[in-house]
């Protein structure tokens, strides 16, 4: 009995020596070169592994951060100017400071303004539906509803208002990791700049038609008249293919374009409330009037 | 023994209520639209403007490319815009309104009934014509015809097979055209026979059409005796199984011969062409006439019976148009579909114009439309057993929800025909063609992907 057991102790402790040793040595000799400070980078970075930064995770980000000259082309959405600071010590490279950004849902079609003209009945999924038809709206570009960057987001920072049809975006925890953007089969989510205080302001609406189709189809869409772009003081609106385009680096907030846009296309969000009516309020009450105005004035405005 | 394909398949209930309706010609409305986007490949671009006199049977369109094919006008008038109008989706698309002013017709086309058997010899030229006439399949690809008649270097054709199988429930155009234009059929197959370099010809039909059978053979066997190069057609009854009329499974039906994964009919020899093409194809040939008209059905269970139509339309007609011609949309239906009930798609814009490939008007209850609620897959393999391509949907369908594009691929998820047979048969409901014909569209252009950087 004693004998067994001095016999099994004996020779798994001789088994586990000798396979030590082989282990030892097969590493020395196979022994992967890796920079040590990919795993320091590494250690600084979220570790979300969202793919926001263009890389197949965390550790393929610090990987690319150590390799690259500099840290021009490499930027962590998720942990923001504080994390690349952290990998800039790291590394002992110099990083700029980056505005941060926000997701920017660009429709306003709710069911109000924008009334269902048939039914889907297929399956749950923007991409689907949008790979059969233009959506379930007189509009074909605007939001299909069915929740594929709700899905998509890994921080919870997007759910579907039940009331409008469309997805909010939380900016609290929103981290500009863009995985919405590229879940949206209709383009309507962009990366704006957070803005002063943020501050923004931006055309919800992503309609390509011609005015009097766009209308028809949505009554809070962009028409493409061009008044906004005329009324800015500060060049920052173009219009192109009967969309404006609001760039979000020459805007300096002055609510200009909000007040004159007819359909109530153009958002100004997180603006102290003074006297005057709250922005949210706005598209509702200019939608009303506007409606005989518009046509006539349309193409004048677009010939000049 | 009656022929079919192999694996899979289904049978729904065949429903061609309107199969005794002769084809009607509809008139011509005020104003037609014409799309640049009639045919697979790269939509063509427009050679008119708005103000141009044109004739009908008159290019107003030229191709964008290899796979691309021209297009005419189909009325004559004055051009009235070129610009995007929303087509049957809903999106929009480049279109040629033209306002209708008599009927006049380009020259150089032959409007009369006279049928013309003798083929001519030269190739190219037959070919050129082809072309020129903007000719497309119209079995529900419309892929350009001479690409198809022109087999890669090194490629034989020895079996040239016409499609006359029309599988999916409901639809009877090709079936009136089998009977009322059974001749002009086989001279075109005959022409594309000819094209191919004379190999063996097959007219597939399926045998819930016996009148169509017979008088195909009839005309087969009257052009035999009466004039040259019509020798080895023939026509095959086949047994009734959706989706025979899929290009794979007629060639797996009529020659025994599997396709492989991602090839091509011509890699076992085969080239397949619809008996619609087959009759564009004569009138091309022959007769120098443009594809600018095409037959189309108007049917549903929910319309009576003297409301069944099979009709002969001008390309760019709105469907609307037809829809009130044909009486109006009846109350009872939810749901319009342009096609077939299986692979057709429902129309979410009536305004839309008729193209090259429209070959019906099909009313749907609410009861044969409206989804059930999708509940968990039970593992009872139906919609393995149903697939004609031999894959396993509910495998696809779970590693599709998960992203995994490897397992997708292995699995041969690129082969999907999107025929609809394991969404018809699965007693879960699950949407199992929505979620696979997502996952195809991905692995493919990885496929391609990677062998454009191999290059």
């Amino acid at each position: 009995m004693t004998q067994t057991i001095i016999w099994t102790i004996a020779i798994l402790t001789l088994l586990g020596v000798v396979l030590a040793v082989v282990l030892y040595l097969v590493a020395k000799k196979f022994k992967v070169e890796e920079d040590p400070r990919i795993d320091e980078v590494e250690k600084v970075l979220p570790g979300a592994n969202c793919g926001g930064c263009g890389h197949a995770g965390c550790r393929a980000f610090a990987q690319s951060c150590v390799e690259a000259p500099n840290l021009d082309n490499n930027f962590c959405p998720v942990g923001g100017n504080d994390v690349m600071q952290k990998v800039a010590s790291v590394l002992g490279l110099e990083v700029a400071a980056k505005e941060p950004m926000v997701a920017v849902v660009r429709c306003n079609g709710t069911c109000e303004m924008r009334p269902r003209t048939n039914e889907y009945g297929g399956y749950n999924s923007c991409r689907v539906k949008a790979a059969l038809y233009s959506g379930d709206t007189g509009c074909a570009f605007g939001c299909l509803g069915c929740g594929d960057c709700v899905a998509a987001c890994q921080f919870g920072a997007i759910s579907m208002d039940p009331a409008t049809g469309l997805p909010v975006v939380d900016e609290e925890k929103c981290t500009a990791c863009g995985a919405c953007v590229k879940a949206c089969p209709k383009s309507i989510i962009e990366l704006r700049n957070k803005g002063r205080r943020n501050m923004r302001v931006f055309v919800s609406c992503v309609n390509k038609d011609k005015g009097a189709v766009a209308r028809k189809a949505c009554s809070a869409a962009c028409i493409g008249c061009g008044k906004c772009a005329k009324v800015c003081p500060f060049d920052a609106i173009t219009v192109e293919n009967n969309l404006a385009y609001i760039d979000f680096a020459k805007c300096k907030l002055c609510k200009k374009c909000v007040a004159e846009c007819p359909t109530g296309a153009i958002h100004a969000v997180n603006f102290p409330v003074v006297n005057k009516p709250a922005a949210p309020a706005a598209p509702v009450q200019a939608a009303v009037p506007a409606k005989e105005a518009q046509p006539a004035d349309q193409p004048k405005a677009k010939e000049e | 023994m009656m022929k079919t394909f192999s694996i899979g398949g289904i049978h729904p209930a065949d429903s061609k209520i309107s199969k005794d309706c002769r084809i009607e010609v509809l008139p011509l409305p005020s104003k037609v639209f014409i799309s640049m986007a009639q045919h697979l490949g790269a939509p063509a671009v427009p050679v008119v403007k708005a103000g141009d006199k044109v004739k009908a049977g008159q290019v107003i369109a030229e191709p964008a490319g290899f796979i691309s094919a021209y297009v005419h006008s189909s009325v004559s008038g004055t051009v009235k815009s070129v610009g995007p109008r929303k087509d049957i989706a809903g999106n929009n698309m480049v279109h040629v309104e033209i306002d209708v002013e008599g009927d006049e017709w380009a020259d150089g086309i032959d409007l009369s009934d006279k049928l013309v058997t003798e083929i001519p010899e030269d190739v190219k030229a037959i070919l050129e014509k082809i072309k020129l006439n903007g000719v497309v399949g119209l079995g529900g690809a419309t892929f350009p015809a001479h690409v198809k008649l022109c087999p890669p270097p090194g490629k034989k054709a020895e079996c040239l097979i016409l499609n006359g199988a029309e599988c999916e429930p409901y639809l009877t155009s090709d079936y009136r055209i089998m009977l009322e234009r059974s001749r002009e059929i086989v001279v075109g197959a005959a022409i594309m026979k000819h094209v191919l370099g004379g190999c063996r010809t097959v007219i597939g039909i399926e045998e819930n059409k016996p009148e169509a059978i017979r008088v195909m053979s009839e005309a087969v066997a009257e052009l035999q005796k009466s004039a040259k190069g019509y020798e080895g057609i023939s026509v095959m009854s086949l047994k009734k199984k959706y989706p025979q009329g899929g290009e794979k499974q007629l060639i797996d039906a009529v020659m025994g011969r599997q396709v492989k994964s991602m090839g091509l009919p011509i890699d076992v020899g085969a080239v397949v062409q619809n008996v619609a093409t087959s009759l564009a194809v004569y009138e091309a040939v022959q007769k120098n006439m443009p594809l600018v008209t095409n037959v189309l059905t108007v049917t549903g269970d929910c319309l009576p019976a003297d409301r069944q139509h099979n009709y002969k339309f001008r390309i760019g007609m709105p469907l609307s148009y037809v829809a009130e011609y044909a009486g109006g949309v009846p109350e009872q239906a939810a749901k319009i579909i342009s096609g077939g009930p299986m692979m057709g798609k429902a129309i979410a814009n009536p305004d839309a114009a008729t193209v090259k490939g429209s070959s019906s008007l099909l009313y749907l209850t609410a009861a044969q439309t409206v989804r059930q609620a999708e509940s968990a897959c039970i593992r009872c393999g139906k919609c393995a057993d149903a697939c004609p391509m031999g894959l396993e949907p509910f495998l696809l369908n779970k590693y599709a929800r998960n992203g995994m594009m490897d397992e997708l691929e292995e699995n041969a998820v690129q082969d999907c025909i999107e025929c609809g047979c394991c969404l018809y048969s699965c007693p879960a409901n699950i949407p199992l063609l929505d979620i696979i014909r997502i996952a195809k569209g991905d692995v493919i252009r990885i496929i391609r992907g990677r062998a454009a950087q191999k290059k």
